[in-house]
């Protein structure tokens, strides 16, 4: 690309005897990812014309695993083990997904234990995940103390998920039909009780130094502003929906497990910007924890926490009756929905996973970043909150 | 069906930016730290952590239900020698390069020869015989509780698997005790072509006739599998 000199300063120049050439600009191509902190197991090439990003292509499949053909290879149970790692951070939400999806196809009527637990599984990976956004984009924008809170913090609900489940980040814990293990105890509530209520206290302190930092707003305030038009032609949901001013929340609009009975609001904000984003779910984080509070004054229903199905007695072989069906639930990235097709084997025919970063992650991204400037291209990449296997799978 | 969303906005929501709230944080240095200090603090897995295997070969069927659940195949049933003599049913061998200790073998184990411990740490000294060392065939429960309880570090129980030249593996236990046994072949079937089926006692009978048979035979019943 070569720039015009203006006609007055060539005359002007000639004048002098001087003479002026044309310079060409300047673009350069800067790799940014995968080692970069923000972007996790992902790469954006960045088409560079000094500080501003011309253009943006996303450079993703780092983790490609080809999940959703391995899934067809293998027994229907043993499909949990591998499809909670198309979300790291909260690996529950494709584990639910599934097996929702496997239930219905089934027509299981899962118990009631199951369903609570199932539910409070859910948000505490909710909350969890919350934990990770705010350690992840405290380190983007430079406040790291408010990141090593969080991670803190976090390592007391995955202490809880290691007693119920037996693993701290892939739990492997919700199956078809219920649960695989029971509770520990009563003192394993109690404890679940003072973590909700200990994070709850130190909200206050994430207030002061992350949310109400006059740092944060000058870093997000107008940054990466989407319009709802076009966010709800790329199909973005979530938290960054509802940052553009639509209030759809899976829980609300198709509600599963026991959301019907639980009490929460829903935050709306119609900036889109990359602080409307941070606000919304910095609110959510609250409800969440609001909603595990009432879960824990609800108690666990008594009875079995899975099917008592004699087909179960052969796991390998389990079989599912031929028929589909389609799960979704919210997660903190947004609409997380799984399909499963059976036809009548003990491995299902088809499985798609509806993924939302695949949404937000790749065209929405490559738009927003456009004449960002490179400090900006973090802030815009973690507000959006996407998670790379999810993209690759 | 869809439920009236409490939907707030803006009055709840937003946050005022403020200059002095951050510094409030100044008074988490006065506080103490949350960080472990791992040589001198204990930290310890929950008490039913998903680690290391355990196998009580006298309970086990060898019925493969746990070859056939894994996830990652990293289960192979495996024919063995114990002091002369062959194991009537395969035991599974597991891989920890490939196993994701997601458990379901010991879910699906239908008399309960396949058990867990807590013990979780994968990492050796980095000699070459490490590499040998997180493939095989899981010992009974309570000689790596017993190890457990004598050591606490939640390490692998084996320490080094010597491996002989005819197909004979020697287990050196953390306390020192060995435990020796022979490979005979891979797979579902018998590795010997006559009678599957054959009382051990005739087994041991003709051992010193079939021995070099065996060996050969060995490794083609590996490919076919």
């Amino acid at each position: 690309m070569s720039l015009e000199v203006p006609r007055e300063l060539r005359e002007e120049a000639r004048k002098h005897d001087m003479y002026l050439t044309p310079i060409a600009k300047d673009t350069y191509e800067l790799f940014f990812g995968p080692q970069h902190m923000a972007t996790e197991n992902f790469s954006i090439i960045l088409k560079m014309d000094g500080n501003r990003v011309e253009k943006a292509i996303v450079n993703p499949g780092f983790l490609h695993r080809g999940f959703e053909k391995l899934a067809e290879q293998r027994p229907y149970f043993t499909n949990i083990a591998l499809l909670l790692r198309i979300c790291v951070p909260e690996s529950d939400v494709p584990e639910n997904i599934y097996s929702m999806a496997v239930d219905e196809i089934v027509g299981w009527e899962v118990p009631e234990r199951a369903i609570w637990i199932r539910t409070v599984v859910l948000e505490m990976a909710r909350v969890s995940s919350w934990m990770f956004w705010i350690m992840g984009f405290g380190n983007e924008i430079g406040l790291y103390t408010a990141g090593q809170w969080a991670a803190a913090y976090r390592e007391r609900l995955m202490r809880l998920f290691e007693e119920l489940t037996g693993g701290r980040v892939y739990h492997i814990y919700t199956v078809p039909g219920g649960v695989r293990r029971d509770i520990p105890g009563d003192k394993w509530l109690r404890q679940l009780r003072d973590t909700v209520e200990y994070i709850k206290s130190k909200l206050k302190d994430f207030d002061e130094i992350l949310f109400d930092n006059y740092i944060t707003f000058e870093r997000t305030e107008g940054v990466g502003v989407m319009d709802k038009r076009f966010a709800l032609k790329h199909a973005v949901t979530g938290p960054n929906l509802r940052a553009v001013g639509v209030p759809y929340d899976v829980r609300k609009d198709d509600p599963y497990y026991l959301y019907p009975e639980l009490d929460f609001e829903v935050p709306v904000l119609k900036e889109g910007d990359s602080l409307a984003r941070v606000l919304v779910r910095r609110y959510e984080l609250e409800q969440d924890l609001y909603i595990l509070e009432q879960l824990l004054d609800m108690g666990p229903p008594s009875g079995p926490y899975m099917v008592q199905d004699p087909k179960l007695k052969n796991l390998p072989r389990f079989k599912v009756p031929a028929g589909d069906a389609y799960a979704h639930v919210e997660s903190t990235k947004g609409d997380f929905g799984a399909y499963v097709v059976s036809d009548g084997s003990h491995k299902p025919y088809r499985v798609h996973v509806r993924g939302p970063s695949q949404s937000h992650g790749v065209t929405v991204l490559e738009e927003l970043l456009k004449g960002a400037r490179l400090a900006d291209v973090p802030v815009i990449l973690k507000t959006l909150d996407n998670c790379p296997p999810d993209i690759d799978r | 069906m869809t439920m009236p969303a409490r939907v707030v906005g803006e009055e709840k929501v937003k946050l005022k930016k403020s200059f002095v709230k951050p510094w409030i944080g100044i008074k988490y240095l006065f506080k103490k730290p949350v960080t472990i200090k791992i040589p001198f603090e204990k930290i310890e897995p929950a008490p039913k952590y998903r680690g290391f295997h355990t196998l009580d070969w006298k309970k086990c069927v060898g019925c493969n239900f746990c070859g056939q659940i894994c996830p990652a195949r990293a289960i192979e049933m495996t024919w063995l020698e114990v002091e002369g003599k062959m194991e009537k049913r395969p035991h599974p061998k597991i891989d920890y390069g490939r196993c994701t200790f997601c458990q379901f073998c010991v879910d699906v184990c239908p008399t309960g020869a396949l058990g867990f411990t807590e013990s979780y740490i994968l990492t050796t000294d980095g000699t070459e015989d490490a590499l040998e060392l997180f493939n095989w065939v899981p010992i009974h429960p309570d000689k790596v509780r017993e190890l457990n309880e004598a050591y606490g570090d939640y390490r692998f129980p084996v320490v080094r698997i010597e491996k002989l030249g005819d197909g004979t593996y020697r287990y050196h236990l953390r306390n020192g005790e060995v435990f020796e046994f022979k490979i005979l072949g891979y797979g579902i079937r018998p590795p010997k072509k006559p009678t599957p089926a054959k009382p051990a006692t005739e087994a041991t009978a003709n051992k010193e006739t079939t021995k070099p048979a065996e060996k050969k035979e060995s490794k083609p019943a590996e490919k076919k599998e």
